[in-house]
């Protein structure tokens, strides 16, 4: 591929190579060479080999080839008239404030350690910018009237974890809203002639199953079944999602209480009146005991009881965006009157109590998490911020909203902000009961050593156009949030990593560390890159490495969570991640677990 | 950056996935006018005929054959990676069998082979694809005398699937072009000809029920490929289609 007008420019300084054939006498413009980024794959390949004593792109612009050239010869001054004296490039400025991720030779302003003298000397932002060559995960940027400047005492070399010397008490944290979660439990569930919950007995009216039938002209059947842990192997229509009954019992999504009951949660099942099954990407229908990772944040819990809600949708609807709509329409009327029912527990008292506090800590990195939501129609949709925790009802759908980044705080989120109409296959997606218990907000929430600024939902487009639209948004978003960081999730693999890739690449490309988080492995090798694409982080747990249709088994866990924040605080050190093998290798992730304390 | 932090860190961490590179080029020179060369089509986009066996959504590197004789109401999609309502409104949208016969009749092509592929590139196994699919699918095409394969893909890994066909057929002495909805798949896997209109997956080939609009993707996907002269060239179409799904 050769180099366009706009890529010329940044990369004056790499090797020149000729894209294709080119006859003798052709006078070299940007269309002759090739385009340095994919040198290293080249190189891998056995398809060029790059040798001392070449020319930069810069020296062999405008110069004339002497005789006929091949396809990836590296261009060398005996092969051409005319080549350019360009000056040995100066030494980078050491104090320049420009964003420095498009050049690796120059200094980024956040690595340092007391191995060798530092160079520091105030910038014209108004901070001294301190740099030492090695990094010993310790990063020190201070203003520059501040108390450390140039030439004043070194800071001892700071081991792995341990605090740097502040000079300054830290600045108090902030909570910006709390929310409590209650937990009551559940240990029978009964279908009967009204629906209460009392002494760990949660009763369903069995005429809810008619008023689910009326949520949607689409829904043609309906049918409930409890299903009891001692035996699961039952089977099933494919899984559509997992909601848990969760209802505000004070304040609106993200703050106050939610009462929730645990032991229990819907399973959204379907097919058409044909016999399709309502999937996309596999479909997990079969023994309920095999297709489902229990205890995956997604999914139900190793005792949990399952309430399965079978919707039967009209014909050849499954695969178009009302179908799978009117199926969660109609399991949300049967959920909310349950939630009806636990909306008031005065006097009762709840199994556990969990507290999340959204949390603004100043004087730490300032960090964010994107998560990537897919929205192309059918199952590509999602509903946020719903009135009730993990509801249908008050949701804005992510296509409706043209798939642009829309910031949730991460308590909205935990409180069940998102209801997924859960596309892709069944191994990969995020269904409502993750969003729930997302382990990364979790984690990131909870991370005194971060001020995690907030999660930022962007769907993935039909079109792509659109897609670099909403990506560009994004970057824009990034920009003026001025994070010092970003972790970049996507549910599903193919079209959408181009999305992914083009989020990475929006906060990369701002000078903003990021690392990525997705299913790759075999079946979902990445089908575009980027250069920003350096530290990622593998969800796949299948042997083979394939989409397998048991549901939830490739998403994010609480330990896929914790490499991802220690990769994304390592790069934000500036301790360099080590480049990727060449394929999928699961001893790359085992020996990554390892560092994880 | 704030002032002073402590951040725990590890030295040692590796990425966990690697970023793809695009395959060496692969490239027959088209050397004869349209008006003289026998047409291929292939699809990603899980088309085919209405009484074969359906391909499975999970994943499947089988294919269909599909005679280019067969009425367009005879086809259907089995597909899990994208919003199908366009197909089901004009299976053209993704293989343009009605356009293609008229282009023959109109004499802007010389001819068609007698059989189309239909597969389903969605989570494609691409070493099946590279190895097997492909190879197949190529030496049928070239056994029919194609000079030319056109092509759609689907979804994002059909993309792929697609590229990987086409790259053998390109091998095997075929000249072809992909119409991409998503050029940057396309191109990344080595697409040898690479055309964009700006449709949604899904309608890759133009909008349905809008034989004009199919017409004009086809006949301008034909015509660039005459003034394409080198592997990966691409050429943005000027029609644009939104599906409001």
């Amino acid at each position: 591929m050769s180099l366009s007008k706009e890529t010329l420019e940044a990369h004056l300084n790499d090797p020149a190579v000729l894209c294709c054939r080119r006859p003798a006498g052709t006078v070299l413009s940007a269309a002759d060479f090739e385009d340095p980024t994919i040198f290293p794959d080249l190189v891998d390949s056995n398809l060029m080999t790059l040798k001392e004593g070449g020319l930069t792109i810069q020296q062999a612009l405008g110069a004339t080839l002497v005789n006929d050239g091949e396809a990836l010869t590296q261009l060398t001054p005996d092969l051409l008239d005319g080549v350019k004296e360009v000056p040995a490039e100066e030494p980078a400025d050491e104090t320049s404030d420009d964003d420095g991720a498009d050049d690796e030779s120059e200094p980024c302003s956040c690595c340092a350690s007391a191995s060798v003298a530092p160079v520091a000397a105030p910038a014209s932002d108004g901070y001294v910018h301190l740099h030492l060559d090695k990094a010993e995960g310790l990063d020190l940027v201070f203003p520059a009237g501040g108390a450390p400047v140039a030439g004043a005492p070194v800071p001892p070399s700071a081991p792995t974890s341990a605090p740097a010397p502040a000079e300054e008490p830290e600045p108090a944290e902030k909570v910006m809203r709390t929310l409590v979660k209650k937990d009551y439990p559940v240990t029978k569930v009964v279908i009967g002639d009204a629906t209460s919950y009392a002494d760990g007995v949660l009763t369903i009216d069995e005429s809810l199953v008619e008023a689910a039938k009326k949520a949607d002209p689409l829904v043609k059947d309906v049918e409930m079944t409890i299903i009891d842990p001692s035996d699961r192997h039952v089977y099933s229509n494919t899984i559509m999602d997992v909601i848990p009954v969760a209802a505000k019992a004070e304040g609106k999504l993200g703050e106050g209480v939610t009462n929730v009951l645990s032991g229990a949660v819907f399973v959204l099942t379907g097919m058409d009146e044909a016999g399709v099954q309502v999937h996309e990407f596999g479909s997990c229908e079969g023994y309920m005991d095999e297709k489902i990772r229990y205890g995956r944040p997604g999914c139900p819990d190793e005792g949990d009881i399952m309430i399965r809600v079978d919707v039967k949708i009209q014909e050849g609807t499954g695969m178009e965006r009302r179908g799978p709509f009117a199926a969660h329409s109609a399991v949300d009327v049967i959920v909310h009157a349950c939630r009806e029912a636990i909306k008031n527990l005065d006097g009762v008292k709840p199994v556990k109590e969990e507290t999340f506090r959204d949390v603004k800590r100043p004087g730490k990195p300032r960090v964010v998490l994107v998560k990537e939501i897919m929205g192309q129609g059918a199952m590509h949709d999602n509903l946020l911020v719903p009135t009730e925790p993990c509801g249908v009802k008050g949701g804005q759908k992510n296509v409706d909203l043209g798939n642009v980044p829309v910031v949730l705080s991460p308590n909205e989120v935990l409180d069940g902000g998102i209801h997924a109409l859960a596309c892709i296959g069944p191994a990969t997606k995020e269904i409502t009961r993750h969003f729930f218990r997302e382990p990364m907000v979790e984690a990131l929430q909870t991370d005194e050593e971060l001020d995690l600024t907030g999660v930022v939902f962007i769907g993935s487009p039909q079109v792509n156009d659109e897609k670099t639209f909403v990506s560009e948004r994004l970057g824009a978003l990034i920009e003026a949030m001025e994070v010092d960081g970003a972790i970049v999730t996507t549910e599903g693999f193919g079209n959408n990593h181009i999305d992914f890739s083009e989020n990475i690449a929006a906060i990369g490309s701002r000078g903003v560390p990021v690392v990525g988080v997705t299913f790759a492995a075999y079946q979902g090798q990445l089908v575009v890159g980027n250069k920003y694409m350096d530290a990622m982080i593998e969800l796949n747990k299948d042997p083979e490495g394939f989409e397998n249709e048991i549901l939830a088994d490739n998403t994010t866990t609480p330990e896929d969570a914790a490499r991802a924040i220690l990769m994304l605080k390592t790069k934000m050190a500036g301790i360099p991640i080590e480049p990727p093998e060449h394929k999928w290798d699961e001893a790359v992730i085992e020996a990554n677990k390892k560092l994880v304390k | 950056m704030p002032t002073a932090f402590k951040l725990t860190t590890a030295k040692g961490l590796k990425s966990e996935i690697y970023v793809p590179w695009t395959p060496k080029p692969v490239w027959t020179p088209l050397t004869k006018p349209l008006s003289e060369c026998k047409v291929a089509f292939i699809t990603s986009g899980g088309i085919h005929k209405k009484d074969q066996t359906p391909f499975n959504t999970a994943g499947d590197w089988s294919y269909r054959e599909i005679p280019s004789d067969t009425p367009s109401d005879q086809l259907m999609v089995t597909h899990g990676g994208f919003d199908n309502s366009d197909i089901n409104k004009d299976v053209n949208a993704m293989l343009p069998i009605d356009r293609l016969r008229e282009l023959v009749k109109e004499g802007f092509i010389g001819s068609l082979v007698p059989t189309f592929f239909g597969f389903m590139g969605g989570g494609g196994n691409v070493d099946k694809f590279e190895h097997v699919t492909g190879p197949e699918i190529a030496k049928k095409l070239k056994a029919e005398g194609a000079d030319i394969v056109l092509a759609t893909g689907g979804c994002g890994t059909c993309h792929r699937s697609c590229t990987l066909v086409l790259r053998c057929c390109e091998a095997a002495g075929m000249s072809t072009c992909i119409i991409a909805a998503l050029p940057p798949i396309a191109r990344q896997q080595g697409a040898p000809r690479i055309t964009a209109p700006l449709v949604p997956i899904g309608s890759n080939a133009g909008e349905p029920n809008n034989p004009q609009m199919q017409m004009g993707i086809l006949k301008d996907t034909l015509n660039a490929m005459e003034e394409f002269d080198h592997f990966g060239q691409m050429k943005a179409l000027p029609y644009e289609y939104r599906h409001n799904v």
